[in-house]
């Protein structure tokens, strides 16, 4: 049997972990010595007992489909995908540099809308966001911050620039798999820890939590829960793990209601207990029924009212979904400089906007080269790959654009990079994202690394776990600590 | 702490105490049959009518055989006394409390689910179906250690107590119920031959018969096993046992006036009868009396604490 490693080439793309098909980064030496002198079935070995502890742990996501909802073992390659600490570093102040605009150009769309006024973004582009909620104007939740948990997805090039994709400022999901996914590597493969100093990634729960605190800066404890649509919904164990490991209230909507004194209180065996931060992970579109879909059952009806009375603080803020929009995403640099007055740190992917005529045109001359997204759809749902997709599929996204062209962008189609990936029978190039997790309230955290994603399917592009997608163990190493070059 | 969970661990402990008693229940019951002679009134639809399911059982099933009354009580999905039904709610409950358990919990639940659902197919395979009892017991007891050493003794840890007992105290008057076969005056010979077998068969079944010994020697009659069963104060599967451990945990809660008032009559009621000397019908009515009043305890807990009304502030 040829050893796993033997044919390994990652051919024209930037390799995560290589600098070529045989020399290893500075950082990654020590992670590739000792994984390729492994015996083929000590490491296959390990990979077994990989799959055996999520199966055993139950960490699990739902797959909707025809054929009902699956609870499907979380998708776990146990090759971690490491950054040098020094590139981390510039990317982490990049990320909180683009949060910071977000969520002030939030707080301006909702109250004076100076943004617009200045020409900086026209008005329809705001109101076509399928995020904007009318009903939030004229509220200024603490700090002024609308996003406190927000998910971006960074993507690097062939160049080996990372880029942000997108922001999720919604309900982001994935922090409690990138939790696991570590908690995996150090039971299946312990060793490597001593070998290096990787940034831990445990107390991610407990900034939560004192995040949450500081949303009610005129508590001294305030109670805290998390609202969860409930079992079937495709995070619940990410919901239930973090009310654990953050110590909130794991609830539902029909535990809470709106007493007559407009406070938000929680059936308890005691009675009723007043609620001071609500961390939900429900669209806003269903957390009143009373403001937003009335045939919403998860919802608490009047809490949008106790939330503008100030008697309830709600992370993320309603209505912060109206930066989640790639349309809006186009022009988050220009956020950057108007309300900071400074350079992005991060790039945008480059995006054409196809309300724009010549971009438009554009996009139309080259739709086989492009990636076309629609404005407001999220899991990789409702797009175009051109160089991955037929002729018919074209045609038809051809017949959209020029029909809807104010709900598409598009964007180059990226050479991702790759990174080492277990693949059965061998060890092989596949294509990583990264979400980083950044946590907004009176201070800033961001997750050193966060969650890789890697699309298992050679030469594949998506990396969304609903669509086949799996994960990795993401290490922030300190070159400086690694002793020497090599 | 909120009503929704209350719930939910209270129905995780009832439901893991019963797939525990099942397990035991159908591993002891194998062994009883192995020496007993065929055409004893005692067989394996015994078992159906300890769970009160003889006609659940008719609906489903033509003949009576170990196969069929196996797959009856281990895995039939569609029989809310199966094994398998109880096994699936502990874990969808475990799932579902995972915020204030130890976090140990789960993993054992999952474990011991995924072992139960891969075995499964084997259990016509008598090795391995009790094997597979004997390793279910053996879980259950991890968890109840996991919540005795690492849980809090809070509202959470009495409602997960309460359940148990409670759940316990059911059971066992089932077993006992059981025991009306063997006080029939009109029993047949080859059951009356087996008399001391049967009611060191029965300690077993509550995991009774080592606690019984020391204190009562090795003869084996009907008063003193009875006697043992209900009433002993220190053996901790009795009747009086699980009926003071529940008044105990309920006044740990809030308000439980109301409760501990129903518990006080049902404790009264039992302690109330001479056990000893009793005719078989009146031993079976006895335990159906019983259920039921643990059936309306169980009602008012959860008026009391799981669906309360709230009347609004």
């Amino acid at each position: 049997m040829t050893h796993l490693w033997r044919d390994y080439d990652p051919g024209d793309f930037y390799d995560e972990l290589m600098v070529d098909q045989h020399q290893p980064r500075t950082f990654s030496y020590r992670l590739l010595d000792h994984l390729q002198s492994m015996r083929n079935d000590a490491f296959n070995q390990r990979v077994a007992e990989s799959e055996v502890e999520i199966l055993e742990r139950g960490v699990t996501f739902t797959v909707y489909s025809d054929a009902g909802n699956i609870d499907r073992a979380w998708p776990f390659d146990i090759i971690p995908r490491i950054i040098a600490k020094r590139e981390w570093d510039c990317t982490e102040k990049g990320l909180i540099q683009r949060i910071r605009a977000l969520n002030q150009f939030i707080d301006d769309i909702y109250n004076d809308g100076q943004i617009i006024k200045d020409g900086i973004i026209p008005e329809d582009v705001v109101m076509q966001s399928k995020g904007y909620r009318p009903q939030c104007h004229n509220m200024r939740p603490a700090y002024g911050v609308w996003a406190h948990i927000c998910g971006s997805d960074l993507v690097r090039d062939d160049h080996g620039t990372l880029y942000v994709l997108e922001d999720n400022l919604r309900v982001p999901s994935g922090v409690a798999y990138m939790l696991e996914n570590r908690k995996t590597t150090k039971r299946v493969l312990p060793e490597l820890f001593k070998l290096l100093n990787i940034s831990p990634v445990n107390d991610y729960p407990s900034h939560l939590a004192s995040m949450l605190a500081s949303l009610r800066p005129d508590l001294n404890n305030p109670n805290m829960v998390l609202l969860t649509p409930g079992i079937y919904n495709s995070a619940y164990f990410e919901h239930a793990s973090l009310a654990q490991q953050a110590g909130l209230t794991l609830l539902e909507g029909a535990d809470l209601l709106v007493g007559n004194d407009g406070y938000v209180y929680m059936k308890t065996i005691h009675g009723l207990e007043k609620v001071d931060v609500i961390y939900r992970r429900i669209d806003d579109d269903f957390i009143d029924p009373l403001v937003f879909r009335d045939d919403s059952t998860l919802g608490i009806p009047g809490i949008m009212q106790a939330w503008r009375d100030g008697k309830v603080a709600i992370a993320n803020a309603p209505g912060c979904g109206v930066a989640d929009d790639k349309v809006i995403y186009a022009y988050v640099p220009e956020m950057i400089r108007y309300y900071l007055n400074e350079e992005p740190l991060l790039p945008n992917v480059p995006t054409w906007l196809c309300r724009e005529p010549e971009h438009l045109h554009y996009v139309l001359d080259n739709l086989p080269d492009l990636v076309v997204k629609p404005a407001n759809e999220s899991g990789g749902y409702g797009m175009l790959v051109g160089p991955h997709s037929s002729e018919e599929k074209i045609a038809e996204f051809r017949k959209l654009l020029m029909s809807d062209p104010n709900n598409y962008i598009a964007q180059p189609t990226l050479k991702l990079s790759v990174s080492p990936t277990s693949c059965g029978d061998k060890i092989a190039p596949r294509h990583v994202d990264l979400r980083p997790f950044i946590l907004s309230g009176q201070s800033h955290y961001v997750t050193p690394g966060g969650l890789t994603r890697v699309a298992l399917v050679e030469g594949s592009l998506v990396v969304n776990s609903s669509q086949g997608g799996g994960s990795k163990d993401t290490w922030i190493v300190d070159e400086a600590l690694l002793g020497g070059t090599s | 702490m909120l009503s929704r969970v209350a719930e939910r661990v209270y129905w995780l402990a009832r439901y893991m105490e019963r797939v525990e008693n099942t397990a035991r229940l159908i591993n002891v019951h194998t062994g009883l049959l192995m020496d007993l002679p065929r055409e004893a009134e005692i067989d394996w639809f015994t078992l159906v009518s300890i769970f009160d399911a003889d006609v659940f059982y008719h609906a489903g099933y033509e003949q009576i055989s170990e196969q069929n009354v196996m797959h009856f009580l281990l895995a039939d999905t569609d029989n809310p006394m199966a094994l398998i039904h109880s096994l699936t709610a502990l874990r969808e409950n475990a799932r579902t409390s995972l915020d204030i358990l130890p976090e140990e919990t789960w993993e054992q639940v999952n474990e011991l689910y995924l072992l139960v659902k891969e075995e499964m197919l084997a259990i016509s395979n008598r090795r391995r179906r009790q094997n597979l009892l004997l390793a279910i017991m053996e879980r259950c007891q991890t968890v109840w250690g996991i919540f005795a050493n690492h849980m809090s003794r809070n509202h959470g840890y009495h409602f997960l107590q309460t359940a148990k007992h409670l759940e316990r105290a059911d059971m066992t008057s089932r077993i006992l119920e059981m025991a009306s076969l063997l006080l029939k005056e009109n029993r047949s010979d080859p059951v009356r031959a087996f008399d001391g077998l049967l009611w060191t068969h029965l300690l077993r079944a509550l995991s009774a018969q080592q606690m019984y010994t020391r204190v009562n020697g090795s003869s084996v009659s009907a008063e003193s096993v009875l006697d043992f069963l209900i009433l002993d104060g220190a053996f901790p599967r009795s009747l009086f046992f699980s009926l003071n451990a529940i008044s105990h945990h309920l006044s740990l809660l809030p308000l439980p006036e109301n409760l501990l008032a129903t518990q006080k009559q049902v404790m009264h009621n039992l302690l109330n009868k001479n056990h000893s000397v009793i005719p078989a019908e009146a031993m079976h009515q006895r335990m159906d009396d019983l259920q039921i009043q643990l059936a309306e305890l169980n009602s008012q807990i959860s008026a009391q604490w799981f669906y309360p009304d709230h009347t609004s502030v």
